[in-house]
């Protein structure tokens, strides 16, 4: 043990920047769950509010949908909207006490500010992944982000460095990470007739 | 601990910011548009392959005007054109690059003209000596990255975690980014200025790449088994002046052995200009060595 941490560098930033991800990786797997698809695939949803799942149309195809959460609980939720136009979709589960996401809004966001996406790529499951704001959102419902996705990202959360989930990753353009804002979720819920939480 | 992390993305958020105050946008290079550095007052750079045979373009400042910005003077050698543009804003801040660490963060910086600032970051993965690019130009310092380069990125700064420029982005083999020191920029951006282009050295041959049969480089004392055969012959030129004939081949300038057509562009920088340089070659299937006078490339 002793020398084990006398083989490890000082304590620098570069080294707690590690840590500091590593932690919001662990709260942000929390409230990430997987989505099985029908022949064996994955993707990622967000846990947008209590017994509501938040994730991508191309993830949701069918009506009814096995959910696993970090804890190892699993639930079948049902389809209650989706919209292939914003690549958006809302499960409902009946599961309660689950942690929920903190939301901000996409339009805050700075180039160059950090964020953080974690998901279920065919390799790992709550794999976190880092990166940059490659610009500021303009009028479209898309983040572009320098950040290295994969395909089981889909529907999981694009968070900001302060754990914030500001948009649900959607595709990858370009080597750039695409992700839907979450002004455009919240306007996609209340189209669907979910109305903000008391 | 996350305000840790809070504390890391301002920091990269503010040097996008810092250094986005330099970054100009080019609509009309490239395919799609590409970027541009406000190196000095009123002197700004980018690209050069991306604005070929333009002589005045279009810009978008970082204040969001639009401006024309007029050629000074390009060098394809190194993919750096100087453009003038008054009032454009405030010059790029440089890094020391000799400074410049492996492992440390960089960020490539580009203007849309729609969208605004654009950033990739990534680390600076390997620094290396100086090497010639493939047109012959000499780069100072190798600075490998690890970063995605991005549409448009090219004539945009990379610049390091406190928002101070190391060089210009340009795009590289394979998809990659090539960065052009801030120290190989300030040489040819004050040549540029000064004569609107940059001296090369120049020979006055057309010169194709030849293997020698099996064990003829052994029996002529050469490292390689490729030679460069003149076929061309400027009338009046450096070349034809010292005597090379047609079918002559160049296999050493300067002591140095030839690897390739581009290895002779090496050995005509601009600093040989007006020197005599022993050129070794191989006519009749027996070595020769003759003196040229190197001269200075005319503009075409």
């Amino acid at each position: 043990m002793t020398t084990a941490a006398r083989l490890n560098p000082e304590a620098s930033s570069g080294i707690r920047i590690g840590y500091s991800v590593g932690s919001m990786a662990e709260w942000l797997r929390r409230i990430t769950v997987c989505i099985r698809g029908p022949r064996g695939t994955r993707g990622s949803g967000v846990i947008w509010r209590d017994g509501l799942i938040v994730t991508n149309a191309h993830v949701a195809v069918g009506k009814m949908h096995a959910i696993e959460f970090s804890d190892g609980r699993k639930a079948q939720g049902t389809l209650l909207a989706r919209d292939t136009g914003t690549d958006l979709a809302a499960i409902v589960v009946d599961v309660a006490g689950l942690p929920v996401a903190a939301i901000r809004s996409a339009q805050e966001l700075r180039a160059g500010e950090m964020v953080i996406a974690v998901g279920n790529p065919w390799d790992g499951e709550g794999a976190v992944s880092a990166g940059i704001l490659h610009r500021a959102v303009g009028k479209q419902p898309v983040i572009f982000a320098d950040i290295r996705l994969a395909p089981g990202n889909s529907g999981g959360p694009l968070a900001d460095a302060h754990g914030n989930v500001v948009g649900v990753n959607s595709a990858i353009f370009r080597g750039l990470g695409c992700a839907v804002t979450s002004d455009a979720v919240k306007e996609f819920l209340a189209g669907a007739g979910v109305t903000e939480a008391a | 601990m996350p305000g840790f992390l809070v504390d890391f993305s301002n920091e990269l958020a503010n040097a996008v910011e810092r250094a986005g105050a330099s970054v100009i946008s080019v609509p009309e290079g490239g395919r799609e548009g590409v970027s541009g550095t406000i190196w000095r007052e009123g002197v700004a750079i980018t690209a050069e392959h991306t604005i070929r045979g333009l002589d005045e373009v279009t810009v978008v400042l970082p204040s969001g005007e639009t401006a024309k910005a007029q050629v000074a003077g390009r060098d394809h050698g190194t993919d750096i054109v100087v453009l003038k543009v008054p009032g454009a804003g405030s010059a790029a801040i440089l890094a020391d690059e000799a400074q410049a660490r492996v492992g440390e963060i960089v960020l490539s910086i580009g203007r849309r003209r729609e969208e605004g600032l654009a950033a990739t970051y990534g680390l600076i993965s390997a620094i290396g000596g100086p090497w010639r690019t493939g047109q012959g130009a000499r780069i100072d310092r190798w600075l490998r990255l690890d970063l995605n380069p991005f549409p448009g990125f090219s004539g945009g700064p990379v610049v390091n975690a406190r928002g101070e420029v190391i060089g210009m982005a340009t795009s590289g083999p394979r998809r990659s980014a090539a960065t052009i020191p801030s120290s190989t920029v300030n040489r040819v951006v004050d040549q540029l200025l000064q004569r609107g282009r940059i001296a090369r050295g120049y020979f006055g041959v057309g010169i194709q790449p030849v293997a020698f049969p099996e064990g003829t480089a052994r029996t002529l004392g050469l490292e390689g088994e490729h030679g460069l055969l003149v076929v061309m012959v400027e009338p009046g030129g450096p070349a034809a002046n010292a005597g090379i004939l047609l079918g002559d081949i160049v296999v050493r300038v300067d002591g140095a052995e030839l690897r390739g057509p581009h290895s002779l562009q090496g050995a005509l920088d601009a600093e040989k200009v007006g020197q005599s340089v022993p050129v070794d070659l191989v006519r009749g299937g027996k070595p020769l060595q003759l003196n040229v006078v190197i001269a200075e490339r005319p503009e075409k």
